[in-house]
C-alpha cells in the first residue's frame, strides 16, 4: 500500500508536470520569436530595430466594436506579421495579408495602405473563424461544432468528402463582403450577384420566402440560412436535395458546379440582418409592407411573330423541367408536359400559369412571378406541343400515359404521386373499379376528373383506345372480372330545395358525420385524414364539386365509395332529405358554375 | 517539551520560535505511541472529526469500496476547481460562450481545469449513486443509521440538482437543450410542476434569467446546502457508532490475536466515546477490533484521496470537456437530450409524461426515504448481499439494473425523434 | 497490514522500516510537489494572459494625422499623443497618484481629482502626485501606423523621430 501510494502520488506529480509544461510551451511563442528574429534581420534602420527590442512573445488582440457586439480576434498572435508588407513572400503564418485594388486598396508612393484596417475591422468580419481561438484547429473552425469556420478555407472533418475541395476558394468570402456591401451591383461581389440571379431564374423564390425578396410558403424560410447553415449544407441541399433530407420534396436542378457555388454564396449572405441595415430601417420595412420586391429580373419583351420560340425559350431557361416532364427532360415530380397541347386548352394553361390553384385545388405549384405576355408566351409553346407519345399496345398507353402518376403496378404509387393532392387512383383495389360503370370509367379517362391533376386524355385515346387500356387495367391491376352492376336507387336531381334553413341543418349534419374525415371545413384534412388512402375528398375543391351530378352525390353518400374508407350512410340512418341538406350545403361553399347547371357526369 | 525553568534569554526565545510556532499549530510530534497517535487525532482540527481508534472491519476496501470517500474528495475537487473557474466565468448569455472559448484558448490551464471540473461532476454523481447501492447491499441503514440513510438520499438528489444547475453555465447547444428538457420534466410534477419549472427559469423559457438562477443555485445556494449535509452525515457517521459492521466483527478470533500480538486495550474509558451510542460503549471492557486511526485510517484516506486525484488528473489529460455550439434557440439539436444522468428519466417520459418523469421517480425517491422505516428487520447488516436481506436486495437491485437500462437506451439507443437507433 | 502498536525500534526489520521510509519520503516528496505545482497554476491562472478591455499595444493612425505642435489626449487610450516637429511620444494620461484621468493645460498636465500639476513632459510641478507621468514607447509600424505599446515604459524625453 506504501508503495502504491507513492506511485499514485508520483503519478499525479507527473501529470502536474505535463500540464505545467503544456501551458508554457505554445506554438504561437515560436512563430512570434521567428518573426521578431526575422524582422530584426530585415530592420534596416535604428528605428527599426528599436522598435523590435522590447518585444516579447504575447497573446495579440484586436477589439472591435465597429459591428455590432464586440469581437475579439486573437488572429495575429499567430499571424503576426499580417501588416507588415515585407513578408509579403513568406509561408504562412508569416504572411503579410496581400494587398489588392479589388479590396480598395490604394497605392500611394510605392506604398500600400489598406482599405480595411485590421485595427478597424479585426480579421473575422470577412474570413469568418473563431477569433478567439489560439489552436490553429479552434482558431479556424475545424471544429465541428462551430458554426463559422473559415470562409473557402476550412472544410471541418464531417464534411461530406465528395464535395468539400468545392468549397474552397475565396469567392466564397464575398458572402460577407455582402454583409456590408448590400448594393446588388456591387461589383466586388460578382457571385452574390450571380447568386441572387440565380435564385430567380431557377425559381428558387417559387417556394422559398426570403425577406424582402420572396414570399414562397413551400419550402423552408431562407432569410437567414447564412446564419443557419455552414456551405457543406448549402451546398448538399442544392446538389443532391433528398442526401440531406430523404423526405425533401425539393427537385434536383442539375445546376453545373459553378452556379451552385454562386448559389451557396448567395445563400451564405443572407444572415437575416446585415450590418448595413439600421434597426429603424427594418422596422420601416416591416410596417410599411415594402417587403417583397416583385422580381429581379428584367421581363422578356415578348413580339407577337416570335411567341412559341420566347415561350420555349423561357420554359427551358427557368427551370421549369427541375419538376416537369418535358421531351427526354424529367425532373420527377410533376406531371408529364410534353403534349399539353393535346390534354388542356389555352385558357386553361394561361389562367394555371397565373395562379395553379384555380385549376387544381390543391396543386403544390407556386404562381411564379412572370409577366402576362411571359405567361402567354409560355401557353402558346406549349399548346404547340401535339405529338402524342407512340403506344402501339394498351400496355405502352400506360406506360407512356399513367404510369408517372399511377405507378407501376398500378397502385398508385407512381413516381410523381407523393407530390400530388388527391392522391392518385389505386387501380388494384377491385372494390373500386368494380363498382363504378364502365362509361364512368372511360369518361374520367378521356375527360379527365376536375379539379385534380387527371387531364382529360380523350384527345389522345378515344373509345376504343380508351376501353381498351381499361381492359389491360381490369386484368394487369384489378385482376378481378366485372360484374353486373345494380343500379342504386337515388333520385336524380336533389329533391330538396336549395335554401338557408336546408343548407344550416346539412352544415350540422356535416360538422356532425362527416368532419371527422372531410374536416370541419370541408377541406379533406379532417383529423382520421392521415389515416386514409385514398384521402377524403376536399370538398372545397370547387372545379370537381361542380363537375359532379348530385345524383353521383347521393349515391356516393348514402351508398358509399367501394374501395375508400367512405362508407354507405344509408346504413346509419340518413334519409333522402339528410342528404338533401348535406348537398345543398355542399354546393353552398363552393362557386356557382358557370352554366348555372352541373356537368353531371355520372 | 517540558518547560524551561529558566527564564527565557531573548537569544533563547528567537532561537526557539520557529519550533514553538510549529508546535502551536501542530500540538503534537508525529505520533510514536498510542497516547501520541490518540493526541493527533483529537487536537488537530483537520482531523478530530474521525475517531481516534477506527474498527478493523470499517477499513476493509472490499466492504466500503471507498465510495463515500471519493464522493467527498470529488466534491473537494469540484470545490478547488470550481471556485477557480468562477475568476473567469460571468454568467450572461452574450459571454458566457466567449468564457467557454477563453478558457480553451487564452486561459492559462483554462481548459485542464474545466475538464476536471466536468468529469468530476459526472464522477460524483456516478460514485455518489454507487455508494448509495453499497450501502443498501450492506443493509447499512438499519438501526441506529436510519436517519443517516435518510441525509444520504437527500445528499444523492442535491448532487444531482448540482450538476444539473452545472450543466447550463456553459450555454452551448449541449446545455441548453439538455436543460430545456431537464426543466420541461420538472414541470409535469402534479400542482407545483409549472411553478417550479417558472422558479427554476425565471420565465417561460431558457434564457438569461435561468442563466443568471442557475448560476447562483450552482455556485452560491446547493454548495453551501451539500457541506451543510455532508458535515450532518459525518457527524451522523460517528455518532451512530461508525461504519456498520456484521454482528460478529468485534469478537477478535483467538489466534489472530495471538499471532498480531494483540494486547488488550487498557480498562479505561474515553470520555466523549461514552455518550457515543452503539457497539462502542464496549470500549475498554472487551478486547475489540480496533486500530488507531493515525495511521491506518489516515493512510488509507490519502490513498483513496490520491488514487481519485490521479484518475481525475488523467482523464482530464486525455478527454476535454464538451462544448458544442453557441446556443440557437431557434434550432434544437435532434434529439435533444438531457444530461446523461436524467436520460433515464427522458426515456420514461417518452412512454408517459406524468409516469415516467414524476411518478415513478417520486415513488422511488419516496420508498428510498422510507426503506429505513420500512424494513426493521435486523438480520444480515454489514454483509454484503446478505441471504437473510434477499427480497430487499432483489427489489433495489432490480430498480437499479432498470435505472442504469433506461440511462444506457436513453443514452446510445435514442436517435433522431427519440427513434430507437443502434449506437454502431 | 501488521498492526504496530510499539514504537517502532531500530534493530530487527530496520530494512523493512528503511524501505517505508523512503516509500513515505516518496510520497510525501509527490504530494508536497504536485501541491507546489498546483498553487504556482493557480495563480497562473487567475493572471489573464489576454485583457479583456482594449488592448495594450495599438495603433493610433498615421504620423500626419498628428501635425507638428499637437498635444491631443486620447482619453480612451488614456495617453496624450504630443509631437514637435519630427519627434512624436505618447505620455500616458493616468496620475500617477490615484488614477484619474488627467487634462491638458497649458503649461502641462492637471489633475482634476486632488490637484496634481504636471509640466510638459509629465514630471510633477505641484500636488500630491509622487512620480512623473510615464512615456510609453512609440513606433513606427512596417505598415506605416504609428503603434503604442503601453506595456513598455520608456525614459521621459525620448522621442520617436519620424
Amino acid at each position: 500500500m506504501r508503495l502504491a501510494l507513492a506511485i499514485g502520488t508520483f503519478l499525479i506529480l507527473v501529470i502536474h508536470g505535463i500540464v505545467f509544461y503544456n501551458q508554457f510551451f505554445h506554438k504561437w511563442e515560436r512563430n512570434q520569436i521567428a518573426y521578431f528574429d526575422q524582422a530584426k534581420a530585415m530592420a534596416k534602420t535604428d528605428a527599426e530595430r528599436a522598435a523590435l527590442a522590447d518585444r516579447k512573445p504575447r497573446i495579440e488582440q484586436i477589439v472591435v466594436s465597429n459591428f455590432g457586439e464586440t469581437r475579439i480576434d486573437r488572429c495575429t498572435t499567430c499571424h503576426i506579421a499580417a501588416d507588415d508588407p515585407r513578408f509579403g513572400t513568406y509561408a504562412e503564418p508569416l504572411k503579410s495579408h496581400p494587398y489588392s485594388v479589388a479590396l480598395g486598396d490604394t497605392q500611394k508612393d510605392g506604398k500600400w495602405e489598406r482599405r480595411h484596417k485590421f485595427s478597424e475591422f479585426g480579421c473575422t468580419i470577412c474570413h469568418d473563424g473563431q477569433g478567439r481561438g489560439l489552436d490553429p484547429k479552434y482558431a479556424h473552425g475545424e471544429d465541428e461544432y462551430w458554426p463559422d469556420p473559415m470562409l473557402g478555407y476550412t472544410v471541418q472533418e464531417n464534411w461530406r468528402k465528395d464535395f468539400a475541395p468545392k468549397l474552397k476558394g475565396k469567392e466564397y468570402m464575398e458572402a460577407n463582403c455582402a454583409q456590408c456591401h448590400t448594393d446588388p451591383n456591387f461589383k466586388g461581389t460578382p457571385m452574390v450577384a450571380k447568386g441572387r440571379q440565380l435564385f430567380f431564374t431557377s425559381n428558387c423564390y417559387g417556394c422559398h420566402r426570403i425577406q424582402g425578396l420572396s414570399d414562397g410558403t413551400i419550402g423552408p424560410d431562407l432569410t437567414d440560412v447564412g446564419h443557419k447553415w455552414k456551405l457543406d449544407y448549402l451546398w448538399a441541399r442544392i446538389a443532391d436535395p433528398k442526401s440531406v433530407l430523404a423526405t425533401s420534396i425539393m427537385p434536383k436542378f442539375n445546376l453545373d458546379d459553378a452556379s451552385i457555388k454562386a448559389l451557396v454564396v448567395f445563400l451564405k449572405s443572407r444572415k437575416g440582418r446585415n450590418f448595413s441595415e439600421t434597426e429603424l430601417q427594418r422596422f420601416k420595412d416591416k410596417t410599411s409592407g415594402a417587403g417583397v420586391v416583385q422580381s429581379v429580373l428584367q421581363p422578356v419583351e415578348i413580339k407577337p411573330g416570335e411567341m412559341v420560340k420566347q415561350g420555349e425559350k423561357l420554359i427551358s431557361d427557368r427551370a421549369c423541367v427541375a419538376c416537369h416532364k418535358l421531351g427526354d427532360k424529367d425532373g420527377g415530380i410533376a406531371p408529364d408536359i410534353s403534349f399539353t397541347g393535346l390534354l388542356r386548352d389555352n385558357d386553361w394553361v394561361y389562367e394555371h400559369f397565373r395562379a395553379p390553384r384555380s385549376r387544381v385545388a390543391d396543386s403544390i405549384m407556386p404562381a411564379f412571378r412572370f409577366t402576362d405576355d411571359e405567361f402567354k408566351a409560355m401557353t402558346a409553346y406549349l399548346a404547340g406541343l401535339r405529338t402524342p407519345p407512340a403506344m402501339p399496345t394498351p400496355e405502352a398507353t400506360y406506360k407512356a400515359l399513367c404510369l408517372r402518376c399511377h405507378g407501376e403496378k398500378g397502385d398508385g404509387h407512381g413516381p410523381i404521386a407523393e407530390h400530388l393532392d388527391p392522391y392518385p387512383r389505386d387501380l388494384t383495389k377491385s372494390g373500386f373499379m368494380n363498382s363504378k360503370t364502365m362509361e364512368r370509367l372511360v369518361n374520367s379517362i378521356r375527360n379527365g376528373v376536375a379539379g385534380t391533376s387527371m387531364p382529360p386524355w380523350g384527345k389522345i385515346l378515344d373509345e376504343a383506345k380508351a376501353k381498351a387500356l381499361l381492359d389491360y387495367i381490369q386484368t394487369t391491376f384489378v385482376k378481378e372480372p366485372r360484374r353486373e352492376l345494380k343500379p342504386h336507387p337515388v333520385p336524380e336531381q336533389n329533391p330538396v330545395a336549395m335554401s338557408t334553413e336546408s343548407v344550416n341543418r346539412g352544415e350540422a349534419l356535416f360538422v356532425n358525420r362527416c368532419a371527422g374525415c372531410h374536416g370541419k371545413k370541408a377541406d379533406g384534412k379532417g383529423a382520421n385524414s392521415l389515416d386514409i388512402l385514398p384521402r377524403p375528398r376536399n370538398l372545397r375543391n370547387g372545379a370537381f364539386v361542380n363537375s359532379v351530378s348530385d345524383q353521383r352525390l347521393f349515391d356516393s353518400i348514402l351508398y358509399g365509395v367501394q374501395g375508400t374508407a367512405m362508407p354507405n350512410w344509408v346504413d346509419y340512418g340518413l334519409s333522402n332529405n339528410d342528404v338533401g341538406d348535406l348537398v345543398n350545403f355542399i354546393r353552398s361553399i363552393n362557386p356557382k358554375p358557370k352554366g348555372g347547371e352541373h356537368a353531371g357526369s355520372n | 517539551m517540558s518547560p524551561k525553568t529558566s527564564k527565557p534569554t531573548l537569544w533563547s526565545t528567537l532561537k526557539d520560535m520557529p519550533m514553538n510556532v510549529w508546535r502551536s499549530i501542530f500540538r503534537n510530534p508525529l505520533p510514536s505511541n498510542d497516547l501520541e497517535r490518540s493526541s493527533t487525532s483529537f487536537t488537530n482540527f483537520f482531523l478530530h472529526i474521525h475517531p481516534v481508534k477506527v474498527h478493523k472491519h470499517s477499513l476493509k476496501p472490499s466492504y466500503t469500496l471507498g465510495l463515500g470517500l471519493i464522493s467527498f474528495f470529488l466534491f473537494v475537487i469540484l470545490v478547488v476547481t470550481g471556485i477557480l473557474l468562477m475568476f473567469y466565468y460571468v454568467p450572461s448569455t452574450t459571454q458566457a460562450y466567449d468564457r467557454m472559448l477563453d478558457l480553451r484558448g487564452s486561459v492559462a490551464f483554462g481548459m485542464f481545469l474545466r475538464n476536471m471540473h466536468r468529469w468530476s461532476a459526472h464522477g460524483m454523481v456516478a460514485v455518489v449513486f454507487m455508494h448509495m447501492c453499497r450501502v443498501f447491499f450492506t443493509g447499512s441503514y438499519k438501526k441506529p443509521r436510519e436517519f443517516n440513510w435518510v441525509l444520504g438520499v437527500i445528499l444523492f438528489l442535491l448532487t444531482l440538482f448540482m450538476s444539473f444547475t452545472g450543466y447550463l453555465l456553459p450555454w452551448d447547444q449541449l446545455a441548453f437543450w439538455a436543460i430545456t428538457v431537464g426543466t420541461a420534466i420538472a414541470g409535469y410534477a402534479p400542482i407545483v410542476g409549472k411553478d417550479i419549472q417558472f422558479l427554476l427559469m425565471g420565465g417561460t423559457s431558457v434564457g438569461q434569467e435561468a442563466l443568471l438562477r442557475f448560476y447562483v443555485l450552482h455556485v452560491a445556494v446547493l454548495p453551501a446546502v451539500l457541506v451543510l449535509f455532508i458535515a450532518f452525515h459525518f457527524w451522523r457517521i460517528r455518532k451512530d457508532g461508525g461504519l456498520s459492521r456484521p454482528e460478529d466483527a468485534d469478537r477478535i478470533p483467538a489466534m489472530e490475536m495471538a499471532e498480531e500480538g494483540v494486547k488488550p486495550e487498557p480498562k479505561r474509558t474515553y470520555g466523549l466515546q461514552g455518550l457515543v451510542r452503539g457497539p462502542l460503549h464496549k470500549v475498554g471492557n472487551v478486547p475489540d477490533n480496533t486500530v488507531f486511526s493515525w495511521p491506518h485510517l489516515f493512510r488509507a484516506e490519502l490513498f483513496v484521496f490520491v488514487v481519485t486525484l490521479a484518475v481525475i488528473l488523467v482523464i482530464a489529460l486525455l478527454f476535454n470537456a464538451p462544448l458544442e455550439e453557441p446556443v440557437n434557440v431557434m434550432h434544437p439539436p435532434n434529439p435533444a437530450k438531457a444530461p446523461w444522468y436524467f436520460l433515464g428519466l427522458q426515456e420514461m417520459v417518452s412512454y408517459s409524461a406524468f409516469w415516467g418523469g414524476i411518478g415513478v421517480p417520486g415513488l422511488f425517491v419516496v420508498m428510498l426515504l422510507a426503506v429505513p422505516y420500512l424494513d426493521r428487520g435486523t438480520a444480515g447488516v454489514g454483509r454484503w448481499f446478505a441471504k437473510e436481506r434477499l427480497l430487499a436486495n432483489t427489489i433495489f437491485l432490480t430498480f437499479v439494473i432498470v435505472n442504469v437500462v433506461f440511462v444506457i437506451i436513453g443514452t446510445f439507443f435514442r436517435g433522431p425523434n427519440w427513434a430507437f437507433v443502434t449506437p454502431w | 497490514m501488521a498492526v504496530n502498536l510499539k514504537r517502532s525500534s531500530g534493530g530487527q526489520g530496520s530494512v523493512k522500516v528503511s524501505r517505508r521510509r523512503m516509500l513515505g519520503w516518496l510520497s510525501g516528496v509527490g504530494l508536497v510537489g504536485s501541491g507546489v505545482l498546483s498553487a504556482i497554476s493557480n495563480f497562473v491562472f487567475i493572471k489573464p494572459r489576454a485583457t479583456y478591455g482594449q488592448p495594450q499595444r495599438f495603433s493610433i493612425g498615421k504620423p500626419e494625422d498628428y501635425p507638428s505642435g499637437t498635444r491631443m489626449a486620447l482619453d480612451a487610450r488614456r495617453i496624450c499623443v504630443v509631437r514637435e516637429g519630427n519627434k512624436l511620444a505618447a505620455v500616458s494620461t493616468t496620475c500617477t497618484h490615484l488614477g484619474c484621468i488627467v487634462g491638458i493645460s497649458d503649461t502641462g498636465y492637471a489633475c482634476p481629482c486632488h490637484g496634481s500639476r504636471f509640466d510638459q513632459d509629465g514630471n510633477v510641478t505641484g500636488g500630491p502626485a509622487p512620480r512623473p507621468l510615464p512615456w510609453y514607447k512609440v513606433t513606427l509600424a512596417p505598415n506605416g501606423e504609428l503603434e503604442v505599446d503601453k506595456d513598455i515604459e520608456i525614459q521621459p524625453g525620448s522621442y520617436l523621430t519620424l
